[in-house]
């Protein structure tokens, strides 16, 4: 699957009026198919470093719009199941070192198409050997590293858990085996890096930021103590700082404070808001027209922002983020 | 994933002239070819010059190709392993009372500046670990200048300054840190809120601390104060700088505690800190980031708060009410010509919420009109202000 930008591009928000706008999901699901077809650009072979990924989000963008066969389910556990590398990890394709992020891919696309039997058809005793390269990745201070090369982020960490969750691998999911991981030690990480304004960055004492909010309270979340270590007064902070990434002149949400908009924030940002509870404190049908102002309504595909290039991350997102906001064509999501 | 590319006047690919699609065919190729090359090179472990210059030319054109960099760091981490093992590396304890080389003898490149100075406490296969790095470093600079978010990039250099850590005197690696300490201070000049250029310079003074404080005082290497200077100095040519003011937040616990401020210096340092914002807000009420620092502040006064700065202290009932009261009368003058600022109200009702349940009062009516000012400005969020409207009671 390509991860080149285009071809088409996000209609202008002088368009269209917002009431005339439909999510175009044959459009969508034809520009992920054509995805793959597009060998005879640079640009195709430039992001190669990402294709797992890429596939990751063009088969949940097509889960959601109700396609769930639109790529062909053999072809893509074939690929998945080559990039398997020696050390039980994946890599983004074939030859490609493995790293958490694939890795979480990878998995994600398995149990997307109930593929965890030719994983274990062609490694005997696959699962375990992939929870266990993931659990090895953690650190002594709880976090996660992204490879052999030791750099940690709190992506990583969520990215891990929601693995191992997957492959029915958490401590908590095998109550009678040792435990893989140090699941305090890893929400205790996540735990430091709280800010005083009720976000969370990728590491203790950064900045707060959209996208490290949800991986925190995803990994929160999975180990069950989302609710207790927040409280009422966190959630209150918390939302209130998610609330005020949706911006007055485009209904569309940015990452930070004093940013631009983007639409797969609608996914980060609107998530996180489900997830404490609080999706009523921004403006619903606002974020859903700048979302449908983000599609390129001739070809497919969704962009940043309106106007600017597709790629299948944003569409991935955008669709996510109308799934979240209850759209016509659109399946549900869970928010974590 | 691509971010911000504009719509261009080019076409899509069906439309491309035969003649840019045969270009684009001999780039591929060529792309391909480099990449097959590398990679067959690193299979059978030629860890040679050109191997090494080869992933320099295909990282020029493909620097999220993370494989490829694990690839140069492997190289890398042969080279350094030759050059320790063989005759000319130190004994791995204690380097700085290794005799002095002839540099001469070894080196057929031009030192870097950087580490002339201590180049005669290196042994011979450290001068020349100090060398590839520096140079590696430099390779970097045009790369992190053209893709400044590409995390990759950071990643590398990390790793680099972090094997001067392992493999050299901390004197000789004190100094590549302290290189990249101002290059972090440039990159920041130009894009403030560059997220990676923060985090990495977090792990730099973090660093630098560990290297120059081996040996000294406990806390002899600390950089708090002159990393508080730095914010100072950043807040200083632009306001509006949300980073800044975040990164100076953070700081303040620790350079209180470094400084064993008294309850009463605390007291002085917190007025001092509410002076300056408050200034700033009068002069600009629409700035978010002034405002995030005002509720940073706010925050030393919050029981409620789990990361509440640390400033004042102790805090008790008595202190909480002083302060609220004060700041709520500071931000209500700061409504006249700024009327339809939401912020302005939002901190009313914040700190009014607050000095109510430390046992202050404030007029509910007064509230309520602030609620109205709020809603009306702010209606995207409606469905807060309604959470909002509950909770107060109003
Ligand atoms: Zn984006």
């Amino acid at each position: 699957m390509s991860l080149a930008a285009g071809p088409g591009r996000a209609g202008t928000i002088s368009d269209q009026l917002p009431d005339e706008l439909r999510l175009v999901v044959d459009k969508h699901v034809s520009y992920i198919q054509s995805l793959d077809t597009r060998r005879d650009e640079l640009e195709y072979h430039l992001t190669e470093h990402l294709r797992i990924s890429g596939i990751y989000w063009g088969l949940t963008a097509l889960h959601l719009l109700h396609h769930p066969s639109a790529l062909p389910r053999e072809g893509i556990v074939a690929f998945v199941l080559s990039c398997l590398h020696p050390n039980d990890g994946f890599g983004a394709a074939p030859g490609h070192d493995a790293h958490m992020l694939y890795t979480v891919s990878a998995v994600q696309i398995l149990a997307m198409t109930d593929g965890f039997a030719e994983l274990e058809d062609s490694v005997p005793n696959g699962k375990r050997k992939v929870a266990e390269y993931i659990a090895g990745l953690q650190q002594p201070n709880g976090t996660f590293a992204g490879d052999d090369w030791g750099e940690t982020d709190t992506r990583f960490l969520y990215g891990a858990l929601n693995a191992l969750s997957l492959l029915n691998m958490l401590p908590s999911q095998r109550p009678n085996e040792p435990p893989l991981i140090d699941i305090k030690a890893a929400t205790d990480h996540v735990k430091s890096c709280l800010n005083h304004d009720g976000g969370f960055g990728v590491s203790p004492g950064a900045e707060s930021h959209a996208g490290q909010i949800f991986t925190c309270l995803g990994a929160l979340s999975i180990t069950g103590e989302l609710d207790s270590f927040l409280g009422e007064s966190g959630k209150d902070r918390l939302g209130a700082w998610l609330s005020e990434r949706q911006l007055d002149d485009s209904g569309g949400f940015n990452g930070r404070p004093m940013k631009l908009v983007d639409v797969c924030y609608s996914w980060w940002v609107g998530s996180s808001l489900a997830m404490i509870g609080k999706l009523d404190w921004i403006d619903r049908e606002r974020l859903k027209g700048f979302i449908l102002r983000c599609q390129d309504a001739e070809e497919g595909g969704m962009a940043d922002r309106p106007g600017d290039m597709v790629d299948v991350f944003h569409t991935c997102f955008g669709v996510a983020g109308l799934s979240l906001l209850g759209c016509e064509g659109v399946g549900a999501v869970d928010a974590a | 994933m691509s971010h911000g590319i504009p719509r261009s006047t080019t076409t899509s690919h069906d439309n491309k002239s035969e003649a840019a699609k045969a270009k684009e065919r001999k780039q591929i190729e060529n792309y391909k070819a480099l990449e097959k090359d590398v990679t067959e090179r690193i299979q059978a472990q030629d860890f040679t010059n050109p191997t090494f210059q080869l992933t320099s030319t295909l990282l020029a054109q493909n620097p999220e190709y993370y494989t490829i960099w694990n690839h140069r760091r492997l190289l890398l981490q042969h080279v350094f392993a030759q050059e320790l093992a063989s005759n000319n590396g130190p004994p791995s304890n204690t380097t700085s009372q290794e005799p002095a080389h002839d540099a001469s003898t070894t080196t057929t490149t031009t030192p870097p500046s950087n580490t002339q100075k201590k180049d005669t406490t290196l042994s011979p296969a450290q001068r020349e670990i100090s060398l590839l790095i520096n140079e590696d470093l430099t390779f970097l600079l045009p790369l992190l200048k053209q893709y400044p978010k590409c995390y990759w990039i950071w990643n590398h250099r990390s790793w680099l300054l972090s094997r001067t850590s392992r493999h050299l005197p901390a004197s000789a690696s004190l100094t590549f840190w302290q290189a990249e300490l101002s290059l972090i201070g440039k990159m920041l000049a130009l894009d403030s809120r560059n997220f990676h250029g923060w985090g990495y310079r977090r792990i730099v003074v973090q660093e630098i601390e560990r290297l120059s404080s081996r040996g000294e005082e406990e806390g002899g290497g600390s950089m708090v104060e002159a990393e508080f200077e730095y914010t100072t100095k950043m807040i200083h040519t632009n306001l509006s700088n949300f980073s800044a003011w975040h990164y100076r937040g953070t700081l303040i616990p620790r350079l209180l505690s470094s400084r064993a401020a008294s309850s009463s210096a605390r007291q002085d340092f917190f007025d001092d800190e509410l002076a300056l914002i408050t200034q700033a807000l009068y002069t600009d009420p629409y700035d978010q980031s002034l405002w995030f620092y005002h509720q940073f502040l706010m925050s030393t006064l919050d029981a409620s708060n789990p990361q509440a700065g640390v400033i004042l202290d102790p805090v008790d009932d008595g202190v909480r009410r002083r302060y609220l009261e004060q700041e709520l009368e500071s931000v209500r003058e700061m409504v006249e010509g700024a009327e339809d600022c939401k912020y302005v109200y939002q901190a009313l009702l914040e700190y009014a919420r607050r000095l109510r349940e430390v046992g202050g009062t404030v007029g509910r009516e007064e509230m309520r009109g602030w609620l109205r000012e709020l809603r009306g400005l702010d209606p995207l969020r409606e469905g807060r202000w309604m959470d909002l409207e509950g909770k107060l009671g109003l």
